[in-house]
């Protein structure tokens, strides 16, 4: 009777013990999973600042800020007459003809002010007239109004971007400059508008000329030589070890040397390069070939892995029917496995050049680091590269840089963008299932 | 008495430590249908592909023995593969097509090979081989569409022309009807029936009725051996041998 | 010279062909027999033999002309009794003459007259150059065109070169590795003749610079690599604190929970994250994550470092999270479904089978993406070169400013190089260091990997 109670009050416990328990490991469950979910979450959300944050501060460098100046085109200050050759032209005196533009740029400025308001436009300014001139010949002995770069203080400062509410002492504008830009805010003579010079210019020390041409064409010189190297001898390699390797340790020491090759931190590759390509070979210095050189050794492992894996996909039915034909094997492999294979390989190697392209520490190594302020015109000359051209420019203590770095980060990120939707394309158009 | 073709002594085949095949000797006659039959894993299609070596692609392959074609020893290192290749043609068991052309595909072992002197000679060789394989009015307007593009049938008739346009005097096939349906089968019988007076063909396959509709002599294998040769209606008929009995009568296989 | 070689070089093979297909069919044609192999195999063997003496020529001038030069004009000065002269300066000073960049007034009658001597010595070069190039193609296709008999198997002789050309290729990995080895091992080996490898190794103090001039104030340079070490891992940890509870969740959530809808947004989000170069994550760690880890501390009380270990951490943390979870979503997913099914079958919950069953039994493999993580925490550079700092502190506070292995190197080889300086060459040591300690990640992670795909295979 007693033993009855007890096991029914036991019974009841448990039972009682059981529900409780089972919301405990549900309540469990679901905590499990918004755990993950949370984490997904950040990761999404990081990514999602991420872009934002780049974005957001480099949009405004594709725009740039000019002020309008009154130019006379006077040709006795000028030196030249109507009858001037082109020759002549370009070598007149557009510095006098901006001097004397500037210093009517507002008006009753006195001698310190004409230094003060000078600083704030860029030194650019007597190219930009003497371009509007050459292009426009017959305005000799006019007057002319015209769109002039600023200096960077002062598109920082239209922007945004800099405060003019501080000390005078940590602005880079002072009161009176800050006067001036009112000014000409207010006059309507201070606007922004696209900006050229990020698209046509080399690297400068001054941020409102610098631009990302140089660099652009400095990777795209380095990314045509990782191409050029890394796509044959990655076929190669992958043919050899897919078709005709022997089975034995020297195969196996390639192959696990591309698998630790693949694992090996970018800047020891950097390391290679200088140690190797530039002391021993006398490669030269800070140019796309040894930059491409090492990027391609770098990039190899990751076409090997893409070529490996499409020409394991051909079915070896096709090599048969080759080889029953009396194809020898290398018939059987180039005319019909290679080829099939193809788009897979392209596929991997266009992912390899987006990673090759985003590659700063090797290119540091070998050199490219150096201030470039010209476009390179082949792969032996001294060049930038996109990535190195981001990093000196977030070394630069100049807020003006701040803002092209994010806009070439944007560049960078558009360009990887592009490639990846290639390979993407690549890869569905000529997927083909057995 | 016809002339043989083929001659094959004592030969085994090893894969590894397994044998495949137990010292076989068999003789094929020029431009008849010789079918190998005999229950799956019986070593039949080991033996058909010891004839054009395709067993070196195997690497733990070990062929011994004595095989001839036209009294030329065939199973040694000496021997130049790719031209025994092409003069020995082989149509597998699935069709399989290279991904180009109709045309490409019939012309890749004339250009390989060096047999055309020029296209318009190629172009005749291609329109002759469909022609062969029975093919050329079915595709005669699109040889330029993929060959996959054609029907299991088509592409196995394809595959044929194929292995015609090199010109061999052998063609091996393995089991080359066993993924098509019976109309499909049906054509190629009775190609396989016209091609005999040009080719010699060996053909490996599953079914006994088709070696008994197809070809003039049958040898059968068991375990590895082969264990009784002879003219196909006398094996279907009057087989000397107990297990050829057993098997064509469907007792076991 | 590199375009107007490979023009002649075009030429030549172009040309070699040509002779190579119509000298066998006309050989052929007078024995008249069939040829082995087509002509064109003939053809492409005269292209390889005119082409292998073209490249040994280019490749061999390109690598000795230069020093072969610089050494016959050095050899007219004497640097033993000046012991002042540099080679290297007086090398650049007689080009830069000699192509006319500085002028040669105010320089030394030496100086022009090696710079003459240069300038005619390049000329003869470039002559000889072209000439040699032009004599050995002709040399190439006369001694190959002995061959060309229709009993020669061209075919087969082709297939070989081609098959030497690919075993070439896959070496490249090897050579690569040896590479990278040997220029470690070699310029390491002139850093320890200088620095003791125990000093190296355990020294606590680094400070790089060795005084230019004897009894210069300033203490002597110290190269202990303790701090860069210590800075290194500290980074790394707070890296992977990040990097490991969100790639493990993530990749439980997307391989367990998520509907194959969100899993094909999630994952090719994910990949993009994986693909920003790391010099954008440097950038995002600088401009945003720095200063906001600066106002956090100064909240906290602790002033922090405007470029503090937490804040590359974090970031460096950001770069790994996808590629822990994309190996771990690996690993999960390559766990049998009837392990899941057993465990779901006693009536375990879903967290419960993963906590329980599946995380156990993929262990090995996390464990292995774990520490391919690591691996890359401790060579990413860009991230730290820009957001960490470059003082050698000593310290487990995150908020403070430390540097790492890769930071130093970058610093070391930023500049002038000089390498007989043991700063310049430590950058070298620090490398072998970086480079065996991945090198060992990354063997013990595949392996464990390995290991783990084959239990389920």
């Amino acid at each position: 009777m007693l033993k009855n109670i007890e096991n029914d009050m036991s019974n009841q416990y448990s039972h009682e013990k059981i529900i409780q328990l089972r919301k405990k490991r549900s309540a469990a469950d679901r905590r499990f999973k918004t755990y993950g979910l949370i984490a997904t979450l950040m990761g999404m959300a990081i990514l999602f600042f991420l872009l934002f944050t780049i974005f957001s501060k480099g949009y405004s460098s594709f725009q740039k800020s000019v002020i309008e100046l009154e130019v006379s085109y006077d040709q006795e200050t000028l030196k030249i007459t109507s009858d001037s050759t082109y020759e002549e032209q370009v070598k007149a005196k557009f510095f006098r003809v901006k001097k004397n533009a500037i210093a009517k740029a507002l008006p009753d400025l006195s001698k310190k002010d004409i230094k003060l308001i000078n600083k704030m436009f860029s030194i650019n300014v007597d190219k930009e007239i003497k371009e509007y001139f050459l292009n426009n010949p017959n305005i000799l002995n006019t007057t002319q109004k015209i769109f002039v770069t600023a200096h960077s203080d002062v598109d920082q400062l239209l922007k945004g971007n800099a405060r003019r509410n501080i000390e005078e002492k940590k602005r880079k504008l002072n009161d009176r400059q800050l006067e001036f830009f009112d000014e000409f805010v207010s006059s309507g003579r201070l606007k922004t508008k696209f900006n050229n010079f990020f698209f046509k210019n080399a690297d400068s020390r001054h941020p409102e000329l610098a631009g990302i041409a140089g660099s652009f064409v400095g990777s795209l010189f380095t990314l045509m030589t990782v191409f050029l190297l890394a796509f044959p001898i990655g076929i190669g390699a992958s043919i050899y070890l897919e078709e005709f390797a022997p089975k034995n340790k020297f195969t196996e020491l390639i192959e696990v040397n591309i698998a630790n090759l693949a694992a090996v931190p970018s800047i020891v590759f950097g390391l290679l390069g200088l140690g190797i390509l530039l002391n021993v070979f006398g490669f030269p210095r800070s140019t796309p070939l040894v930059g491409g050189t090492v990027l391609a050794l770098m990039t190899l492992p990751t076409i090997i892995i893409a070529c490996r894996a499409s020409l394991k996909a051909v079915p070896p039915s096709i090599k048969e029917g080759a080889l029953a034909m009396g194809a020898s094997k290398m018939q059987a492999v180039f005319h019909h496995q290679v080829p099939l294979a193809l788009p897979g390989t392209l596929t991997g190697t266009i992912i390899g050049l987006a990673q090759a392209l985003g590659e700063t520490a090797p290119l540091i190594m070998i050199g490219m680091i150096a201030f470039i302020p010209n476009i390179p015109t082949g792969f032996t000359e001294p060049s930038a590269a996109l990535p190195v051209q981001i990093y000196l420019w977030v070394e630069s203590s100049e807020r003006g840089f701040q803002e092209k770095t994010a806009a070439a980060i944007v560049m960078i990120l558009i360009f990887l963008f592009l490639m990846n939707a290639l390979a993407v394309f690549l890869r569905s158009k000529f997927e083909r299932k057995w | 008495m016809k002339n043989i073709k083929i001659s094959s002594k004592n030969v085994n085949v090893h894969y590894g430590a397994k044998q495949a095949l137990h010292s076989v000797s068999l003789n094929i006659n020029e431009n008849e249908v010789t079918s190998l039959i005999g229950p799956s894993g019986c070593g039949k299609s080991t033996f058909l592909r010891c004839i054009n070596r395709m067993n070196d692609l195997i690497d733990i392959c070990k062929v011994d023995g004595s095989i001839t074609v036209d009294n030329e020893e065939i199973i040694s290192d000496e021997v130049d593969v790719v031209s025994l290749r092409s003069k020995i043609g082989m149509v597998f068991q699935k069709p399989n097509p290279f991904p180009k052309s109709i045309f490409d595909n019939v012309a890749y072992g004339p250009t390989i090979h060096g047999i055309a002197e020029s296209k318009t000679d190629l172009e005749e060789i291609v329109h002759s081989s469909l022609k062969r394989a029975g093919l050329l009015k079915e595709v005669k307007d699109r040889l330029h569409e993929p060959g996959t593009s054609l029907s299991g049938g088509q592409q196995q008739r394809l595959c044929i022309a194929r292995a015609i346009a090199v010109n061999p005097d052998i063609i091996l096939m393995d089991e080359p009807c066993s993924a098509l349906d019976p109309i499909a089968t049906a054509i190629i019988e009775e190609l396989i029936d016209e091609l005999k007076a040009n080719y010699t063909i060996v053909i490996v396959t599953h079914s006994m009725q088709q070696a008994a509709r197809v070809s003039q002599r049958t040898g059968f294998f068991h375990l590895g051996e082969l264990i009784e040769t002879g003219d196909t209606q006398k094996i279907f008929t009057n087989p000397d041998n107990e297990k050829t009995q057993g098997y064509i009568t469907g007792r076991f296989g | 010279m590199f375009y107007w070689s490979l023009i002649i070089i075009v030429l030549g093979i172009y040309s070699a062909y040509i002779f190579g297909k119509s000298r066998i069919k006309s050989n052929a044609k007078q024995l008249d027999i069939k040829t082995v192999s087509l002509p064109t195999y003939y053809a492409q063997y005269m292209m390889v033999w005119c082409l292998l003496p073209a490249l040994i020529v280019y490749f061999g001038w390109i690598i000795f002309e230069n020093q072969i030069i610089q050494n016959l004009v050095l050899a007219n000065f004497d640097f033993e009794l000046n012991p002042t002269l540099n080679p290297g300066l007086l090398i650049a000073e007689i080009k830069n003459v000699a192509s006319n960049i500085s002028f040669a007034e105010g320089k030394s009658i030496e100086i022009f007259n090696a710079a003459e001597h240069y300038s005619s010595l390049k000329f003869t070069s470039t002559v000889a150059f072209y000439l040699s190039i032009l004599i050995f193609m002709i040399l190439g296709v006369m001694i190959a065109s002995r061959k060309l008999q229709p009993t020669f198997r061209a075919q087969k002789s082709i297939e070989n070169y081609i098959k030497y050309f690919l075993f070439f290729c896959s070496t490249v990995a090897v050579l690569t590795t040896v590479g990278i080895v040997f220029s470690l091992l070699f310029e390491s080996l002139r850093f320890f003749s200088e620095v003791s490898i125990f000093e190296f190794l355990f020294g606590t103090k680094w400070y790089p610079y060795i005084p230019i001039r004897e009894g210069q104030s300033g203490s002597q340079g110290s190269f202990g690599a303790i701090p860069i070490f210590a800075g290194t891992f500290l980074i790394m940890i707070v890296a992977m604190s990040v990097a490991t509870p969100i790639g493990l969740f993530t990749a439980i959530y997307l391989s367990e929970y998520a509907s194959p809808k969100i899993r094909s947004i999630v994952k090719p989000l994910l990949e993009i994250l994986a693909g920003v170069p790391t010099i954008v994550y440097g950038f995002f760690a600088f401009v945003t994550v720095a200063p906001f880890v600066k106002t956090f501390g100064q909240s906290l009380g602790i002033d922090a470092s405007p470029t503090s270990a937490l804040a590359a951490g974090l970031v460096m943390g950001i770069m790994i999270i996808p590629f822990i979870s994309s190996l771990s979503d690996d690993v999960i997913n390559s766990v049998p479904q009837s392990l899941r099914e057993g465990s779901l079958g006693v009536g375990a919950n879903k967290a419960e089978t993963i906590k329980k069953v599946i995380l156990p039994a993929a262990l090995p493999g996390i464990v292995g993406a774990f520490l391919l993580g690591v691996s890359r925490a401790i060579g990413e550079t860009m991230i730290v070169v820009v957001a960490a700092g470059t003082a050698p502190n000593l310290t487990a506070n995150p908020f403070e400013n430390v540097t790492t292995v890769t930071v130093q190197i970058v610093i070391a080889l930023i500049g002038d190089q000089e390498f007989d300086d043991p700063r310049t060459l430590s950058a070298f040591a620090l490398g072998l260091v970086l480079f065996v300690i991945t090198l060992i990640l990354n063997i013990f992670a595949l392996r464990i990997v390995k290991k783990y795909r084959e239990r389920y295979e």
